[in-house]
């Protein structure tokens, strides 16, 4: 670490304490070995565990994944008769949010690394692996499931000599479902995992989660890396450089416990009247207010969005609803970015921005259900470098602020490195759709079971673009799929412009490759034709690249729709009939004189091959 | 403003496979329990003057003919013709069951008008739509009719049943032309949830007609009995000169009626009611000297207007502009400016002389046109 003291620091070791977290693939079992943690340790109650007690909200549960889980302390006495306090640290499961990732595993010294006795090493076990290396924690390979019919561990130990390069005898076979191996799972913490290092003074903490409460403010994750932290003090956060009184300090046990002080090493929460993730955020080093640490803990980045869409109120919902519920949102999510914007189309709403496409849709469907808000939402689209002729370089969110080509001088767009591990019989496949999205293959490994490793480089806006789904389908959903943008890469790229009834319609244009635009161009024109509904006028869909139309499809105009009885006199029943269309067709958006149901904006994202 | 009365005889000889209405099949306890229920409803009501009198169904002639004529007898009594006034007293009839001498019957009672349900002249088609009549057979009902001096003799007919197309219609029609009625109503094929042809539509959707077939019929229906001297004069109805229906043109000129029997419709005093369609529910509450339970509902302001042109918009004549702004206190073109805009621009809408109304292309899209004036409610 690059601090240099100006007075000696006396060095301690925290010898009881172990901190540590999981990494897993989805699915592979990482809640519930979380779960007989709490309950071996008597942390909780078997009969008080509900199902899953650590994951929050609905939501997390519904896609059985974890997006932000709050980090729990644990107290075990181990076989050598000594109590530990061992802090589980909770790592998101997606790739849209490694900075997270990579902040939660900068808290600890140790990883347990799961596998799935018999779907193997994943592309995010690889990836999450990689990273646990680059903070230098200790691993223990856990493999999991192993009672399950299809497991085979010995296969799987093979894989994790192989790709891991760690060795078989530090593997633990373990079900978390029944309780195999969790014991020598705690064990294997305490006696392998590195007790925590520091200073006694000059505090430092990380802050490598936060939340937001709305009675108390910012709850603050920290792990105490130099000194200690008491209630009643003042700290600074070193990246915001400002000073808040600490009202509580406490750890999770599962639940909120205050106690008097966080000391090194230890793993706690802070609350201290801050407002909104705005003023404090996760990476953030909390230091003394009157003897700051001179140097920040590394890593602190502000989080970048990768991947906006345009979020427009839908009929009857209001503008201001939606910008106070993206306020509201904003509290607990400093990752989400979003501007006031205008389109032509869509009239007034803004551009948000994601850290990536699963990002977006949990705030969307957060928007939609707890604030009960009906949205129209834009194809994403990624965030293009654009240099124009005259030396100004033009950062491009929204493909219709595109300028005119003729005033371009080139165009970037972020790339990925996208790893994907497959069975051997869908490497074709899978080569075949990442090259239609302009991907070329950087490298390709076999494994041990004979699955193939393939990387890939290729444009983000690719693989936001439908890429996931079709991965899944082509490869009966065996291949996994991890990314991470290495950069700006130049591109021959193009705007495509979608016109109904003659009319450009902004929030339906995209930016593509010019050798592929005329295709995508037919393709979308198609599907519009498909999804937009017959109106009392024929419809022609154009597609059109710098003015010049590429495909032209027609919606035929509405031919017959005619409740043709009278229902003896029944006439609320026929209003009831008519009141039923309506309100099919209010869901709808007028463009012009269009009428163009919700998925119409989001077409670009289902086009087949 | 005047009164219709409406009354539903349940019972059908058999039940057809896209019928939703309230029915059953013909059983005489059932059906004469049924009878003595609707003149317990009757005695509870209060007597007014009455412009029509409508038996509908089911299949109102699965009674006999002497049974429908006391109850017409007895109908005229509790609402007769207001003065100065001739009455219109309508039947439906299935072409199957009329037997000699029926009409007269009905004829003598004061019945001056016959609905013939039809649906097809096309034997293929019939046996399609599960029913069991022969074309001779409804030949001879409608020359019974002119026999028996009926004033006005109708036939429902149906388009877009499943194996129709463009020819077998235009014969269907011809046929109908040939017989020199009166009236003809056209129905495009509706598949009602829950019916047996509901669940033929999910197992084979391909057998159905789509949007440009069922267009084309309608439009062939039209330009056939338009030719034929027939006005066009509601969406699904068609009329030589002196033979609309004024029973239905009631319902489309947001007139009152009184409904009877089961499952039957009311509107009066501006509240909107329809019955139970549960048999027993209705013959327990009749029989009783009980209020029929019924679904109400009431509109009001806005929401009642909007209905009342949905109504009026069926009818070739329109929505009268002054009698409207007399009867609701609302400028239809003022108050619907926007929507009136977008739809004559569309070319489904005209205003002239008075009059907003759908163009013959907007007969086509009724529903959208329609749906732009009702209120969610």
């Amino acid at each position: 670490m690059p601090t240099k003291p100006e007075q000696p620091h006396r060095s301690l070791t925290a010898a009881n304490v172990r901190n540590f977290c999981i990494i897993a693939h989805i699915d592979h079992g990482k809640t519930t070995l979380s779960d007989r943690l709490l309950e071996l340790t008597r942390t909780v109650e078997s009969r008080d565990l509900e199902d899953q007690a650590l994951d929050a909200m609905d939501l997390e549960r519904e896609r059985g994944i974890t997006i932000r889980m709050h980090p729990v302390t644990l107290k075990y006495r181990a076989k050598d008769g000594q109590e530990y306090e061992l802090n589980l640290i909770d790592t998101p499961g997606h790739v849209d949010f490694s900075y997270e990732v990579s902040r939660s595993l900068a808290a600890c010294e140790g990883a347990l690394l799961i596998i799935d006795a018999a779907q193997g090493i994943e592309a995010q076990t690889l990836a999450n692996y990689h990273l646990a290396l680059e903070h230098d924690l200790t691993i223990i390979p856990v493999i999991n499931k192993i009672d399950l019919p299809a497991a085979d561990p010995e296969r799987v130990m093979g894989e994790v000599e192989e790709l891991l390069v760690i060795e078989k005898s530090e593997c633990i076979l373990a079900s978390a479902k029944n309780g195999i191996g969790v014991e020598d799972i705690l064990e294997a913490i305490v006696a392998r995992i590195p007790a925590p290092k520091g200073h006694t003074d000059h505090l430092r903490g990380l802050v490598f989660n936060a939340q937001f409460d709305p009675y108390r403010g910012v709850v603050s994750y920290v792990r105490v890396v130099d000194g200690e932290l008491k209630a009643g003090s003042r700290f600074m956060s070193m990246a915001h450089q400002k000073v808040y009184e600490c009202t509580e300090v406490g750890v999770f046990s599962p639940h909120m416990r205050p106690i008097k002080k966080l000391a090194m090493g230890s793993v706690g929460y802070v609350i201290a009247n801050i407002k909104s993730l705005g003023d404090i955020d996760v990476g953030d080093t909390l230091t003394e207010a009157n003897n700051p640490a001179h140097v920040a803990l590394a890593g602190y980045r502000k989080a970048v969005p990768m991947v906006y869409c345009g979020l427009y109120p839908n009929e009857g919902v209001e503008y201001d609803d939606l910008r106070d519920a993206l306020d509201k949102m904003k509290l607990n999510d400093a990752a989400l970015s979003y501007e006031p914007e205008t389109s032509v189309a869509l009239g007034f709403g803004f551009r948000c921005g994601f850290l990536g496409l699963l990002h977006m849709e949990i705030v969307q469907e957060r928007l939609e259900r707890d604030f009960n808000l009906d949205l129209i939402a834009t194809s994403p689209s990624v965030v293009f470098r654009v240099t124009k002729t005259n030396g100004e370089v033009e950062m491009i969110d929204n493909p219709s602020k595109l300028p005119v080509m003729n005033t371009i001088e080139s165009i970037e767009e972020p790339f990925v490195k996208a790893t994907i591990i497959t069975p051997p019989e869908y490497v074709g496949a899978i080569m075949d759709i990442t090259i239609a999205r302009r991907g070329t293959l950087a490298n390709m490994e076999y494994l041990h079971d004979g699955r193939v490793i393939l990387t890939f480089e290729m444009p983000l806006i690719e693989v936001i673009v439908d890429y996931f789904d079709q991965l899944k389908s082509r490869t009966k959903g065996y291949a996994s799929l991890d990314y991470e943008v290495i950069g700006y890469r130049e591109g021959d790229l193009v705007k495509l412009e979608i016109l109904l009834n003659g009319e450009p319609v902004d929030a339906l244009s995209f930016i593509v490759a010019r050798d592929k635009a005329p295709s995508r161009g037919r393709a979308l024109a198609e599907k519009l034709k498909e999804l937009i509904p017959r109106q009392m006028f024929e419809v022609p869909i154009q597609a059109a690249i710098g003015g010049k139309v590429v495909a032209r499809e027609t919606v035929s105009a509405q031919r017959k729709n005619v409740l043709a009885k009278c229902y003896g006199g029944d006439i609320t029943r026929k209003r009831k009939l008519l009141e039923k269309q309506k309100a099919g067709k209010e869901r709808m958006k007028r463009v012009g004189r269009v009428e163009l149901p919700q998925e119409a904006f989001m077409a670009v994202l289902k086009l087949d091959d | 403003m005047g009164l219709g009365v409406y009354v539903h005889l349940p019972f059908c000889p058999y039940i057809c496979p896209y019928c939703d209405f309230a029915k059953w099949p013909m059983r005489r306890s059932a059906s004469e329990a049924y009878l003595a229920a609707l003149r317990a409803e009757l005695a509870n009501e209060r007597s007014l003057p009455a412009q029509t009198i409508f038996l509908g169904g089911g299949t109102p002639n699965a009674y006999d003919a002497a049974t429908i004529g006391e109850l017409v007898g007895e109908l005229r009594e509790r609402f007769p013709a207001p003065a100065g006034e001739a009455q219109e007293i309508s039947i439906e009839v299935n072409p199957e069951l009329v037997r000699a001498g029926d009409f007269e019957r009905y004829a003598r009672a004061g019945i001056d008008r016959i609905s013939i349900g039809v649906q097809s002249f096309v034997a293929s088609e019939i046996a399609t739509l599960g029913r069991k009549h022969t074309p001779a057979q409804v030949e001879r009902a409608v020359a019974a009719a002119r026999e028996a001096g009926i004033r006005s003799v109708s036939l429902d007919l149906i388009f877009a049943v499943p194996g129709q197309d463009a020819a077998s219609w235009r014969r269907s029609l011809e046929t109908a032309l040939a017989l020199d009625v009166d009236h003809c109503s056209t129905y495009g094929l509706t598949v009602e949830e829950g019916t047996p042809y509901e669940r033929w539509r999910e197992r084979e959707p391909r057998a159905f007609l789509d949007e440009e077939r069922e267009a084309e019929l309608y439009a062939i229906a039209i330009e056939m009995l338009e030719d034929a001297g027939f006005e066009h004069y509601e969406i699904s109805n068609f009329a030589r000169p002196g033979h609309r229906s004024r029973h239905n043109a009631n319902y489309w000129a947001n007139g009152e009626y009184v409904g009877l029997g089961v499952g039957a419709a009311s509107y009066r005093g501006g509240e909107r009611s329809v019955h139970t369609r549960e048999l027993a529910t209705y013959l327990d509450a009749a029989r009783g000297g009980r209020p029929i339970p019924s679904e109400r509902e009431r509109l009001e302001g806005i929401a009642a207007v909007g209905e009342a042109i949905m109504l009026a918009l069926r009818t070739a004549q329109g929505v009268e502009l002054a009698g409207f702004k007399e009867r609701y206190g609302v400028d239809v073109l003022e108050r619907y400016a926007p929507v009136i805009a977008t739809y004559r621009e569309a070319g489904v809408l005209e205003a002239t002389d008075g009059y907003v109304r759908l163009t013959r292309r907007g007969r086509f899209v009724a529903n959208d046109v329609c749906g732009a004036f009702v209120v969610f409610s």
